[in-house]
């Protein structure tokens, strides 16, 4: 069955595309055999179909009339310039860095995309030899199974609804005008505006529980002059010191607080004073308990609080 | 229509214009090409064997059965109608842009004018941007680009390295082989002097990085594909572990780290196995979380946690 669809397509899609004139539906079906095989409605189903699926996959079909005196029939064909790949060039660093952003996607991704984009690319004559750099090697993947559906609808402005479960584990239902999708620490990020809210959200692919629904047709909503979803996406990593506090650390140890510390200086032989900026003190007290007696707060008041309390919770649990 | 059906109809559309102008190409390289496998090319030829602008010889497309199946290689003709492939799709564009800005954040300076060059290009012959962006983790830029000059005059790097799981810091001479993208972090995987073994070093964690004027000892190609690690932390049956119950509060953790849930029943908590690199982290961790986090075991760990707890409290109360 799938088959025979991708032959039909591809018969369609090459006869529209090597004639020089409008062809007429009666001409079409007479030169495609499943068409002419088919009974009328049966036709009339199957071609309104293939026609918005290569509309889907970008091909554009041009309707006009066959003849400039006798207006009476609609004809159909692709423009070469409309389908076709321009000359494109690139430098021979451009073209590499090219062919290294092809080996970014993993299958579960865009990898087979970036791989057509490339042959379709080569096929220009535009000349891929990688080796003409050495970069860091960036993985992307996609293994949310949400991705698919929702990149889809934000490239064609689709609003979409789905059941999401929110960090504190309750399900809700959500319907959403897709801006586009960022990647923060390995995860995938859905950014829009969510209708029930009124307000631009940021959704976890992972916590999408229900398959995406299509709520309307492409192009329903335009996505807002300016957006950027890193702006959007700010809100996921913590806020910009603004306390600081001074703490007494074992010399060589807490290595992760020094290499972000203000400065240090040494007490004695066996103690330095090193001074942290912070947002957070919750943050900041569980990264200092975590070193037990290797590191102690000097000030401010509050974080020693804070410490003194998570290390009264940890003895606790003494059995 | 299918995810499916529309990737096949782009792969073979994408190929009519590519084997006209690479006449005899092994079906291996054209499956290597496309990243599917020769069974799969071999069908999708068949197939387009199928088509064409008409049904009489000469109108449909014509593949070199012979030597398809004598020597593995394609010959195809009477596909004039279609010399160039069709523009880029939205998706195509969008995964070669997004690639593309996500090597941006990775590039050293001097890397940037190509890959906006090709950026530019790309974005002005699809005429829109994609609607897909990456943020990878900010890396002091002088490291990165001393690693990244190492890596490409095939140098060897001093490095001062901080290692956050046993806390302590080290200095070691290697021999850079790549730098990557795992979890969201940026690594490099080097030939390490001091260990004599491979070595993945995180690039936010690396404190100083001296680019030396000796060349590389062993480089990457000498290494066997085995040793290159591919994936950073798989828990194996020598991984420390520890079980733990989580107040609800931290039921986040179960997604941040290499945990499974476990099936037993504890009011109100969940009661997880937990993997960590090394003993110290997961002390570490407990520790953080202390309230949050209860450790069932290992016996070791649960004491080890109380004792820090106790003699840091005394250095409060004393």
């Amino acid at each position: 069955m799938a088959q025979r669809k991708t032959e039909r397509l591809m018969n369609l899609f090459f006869l529209l595309l090597a004639s020089n004139q409008y062809l007429t539906k009666e001409q079409i079906r007479a030169s495609i055999a499943e068409y002419r095989e088919s009974g009328t409605a049966a036709f009339e189903r199957k071609f309104e179909r293939d026609k918005d699926e290569l509309r889907e996959l970008g091909i554009a079909i041009e309707t006009g009339s066959r003849d400039a005196y006798f207006d009476d029939e609609v004809g159909y064909r692709i423009r070469r310039d409309d389908a076709e790949l321009p000359d494109l060039s690139f430098t021979r660093e451009e073209a590499a860095v090219i062919g290294l952003a092809a080996q970014v996607w993993d299958t579960a991704g865009l990898a087979g995309e970036s791989a057509t984009a490339v042959v379709k690319l080569k096929s220009i004559g535009v000349d891929i030899d990688t080796d003409a750099m050495r970069m860091v090697e960036p993985r992307l993947s996609a293994h949310e199974p949400a991705f698919d559906a929702v990149l889809t609808a934000a490239t064609r402005r689709i609003p979409v609804g789905f059941g999401y479960r929110r960090a504190d584990g309750t399900e809700t239902h959500r319907e959403v005008e897709p801006w586009g999708l960022i990647s923060v620490r390995d995860r995938w990020y859905l950014g829009g505006y969510d209708r029930d809210r009124q307000a631009p959200r940021l959704f976890r692919l992972s916590r999408v529980t229900s398959e995406v629904s299509e709520l309307g047709a492409p192009g329903s909503y335009e996505v807002p002059e300016g957006v950027n979803l890193r702006d959007l996406a700010d809100a996921l990593f913590p806020p910009p010191p603004t306390e600081a506090a001074v703490l007494r650390v074992r010399a060589g140890r807490a290595q992760s607080l020094r290499r972000t510390a203000e400065r240090s200086e040494p007490v004695d032989e066996q103690t330095d004073r090193v001074f942290v900026r912070y947002a957070s003190t919750r943050v900041l007290a569980g990264e200092v308990v975590s070193f037990g007696p290797d590191v102690i707060v000097e000030s401010p008041e509050s974080l020693r609080e804070a410490v003194v309390a998570r290390l009264r919770a940890a003895i606790e649990e003494a059995p | 229509m299918t995810t499916a059906t529309s990737e096949r109809l782009v792969r073979m559309l994408a190929m009519v214009p590519y084997l006209q102008s690479n006449a005899g190409l092994p079906v291996a390289d054209l499956a290597a090409t496309f990243g599917v496998s020769e069974a799969q090319i071999t069908k999708d030829l068949s197939v387009l064997m199928m088509t064409g602008v008409g049904e009489y010889h000469g109108e449909l497309i014509d593949i070199d059965l012979g030597a398809l199946e004598r020597d593995g290689v394609v010959y195809l003709r009477d596909a004039d109608f279609m010399p160039r492939p069709l523009k880029l799709t939205t998706r195509e564009a969008s995964a070669l842009i997004v690639a593309l800005r996500t090597l941006r954040q990775a590039a050293a300076g001097d890397q940037l004018p190509a890959i906006d060059g090709a950026l530019a290009k790309l974005e002005g012959a699809v005429g829109a941007s994609a609607p897909v962006d990456v943020h990878l983790p900010a890396v002091d830029r002088r490291i990165k680009d001393t690693v990244l000059s190492a890596l490409s005059r095939g140098h060897q790097l001093d490095l001062e390295y901080v290692t956050d799981a046993r806390d302590d810091r080290s200095t070691r001479r290697v021999d850079p082989w790549r730098v990557f993208t795992e979890q969201g972090q940026l690594y490099l995987s080097a030939w390490c002097h001091r260990a004599t073994d491979v070595r993945t070093f995180r690039l936010d964690r690396i404190v100083a990085a001296q680019e030396t004027g000796d060349p590389v000892e062993r480089p990457v190609d000498s290494a066997p594909e085995s040793e290159i690690p591919a994936a950073l932390f798989t828990p194996g049956p020598d991984t420390p572990y520890a079980v733990l119950d989580l107040e609800p509060e931290a039921l986040w953790l179960v997604d941040a780290y290499q945990a499974d849930v476990l099936d037993e029943a504890v009011p109100g908590r969940t009661r997880v196995r937990l993997y960590g690199s090394d003993p110290s982290w997961l002390r570490r961790l407990a520790l953080r979380h202390a309230g949050l986090v209860h450790v069932v075991e290992p016996r070791d760990l649960a004491d080890a946690v109380v004792a820090q707890a106790r003699a840091a409290l005394a250095a409060y109360d004393g």
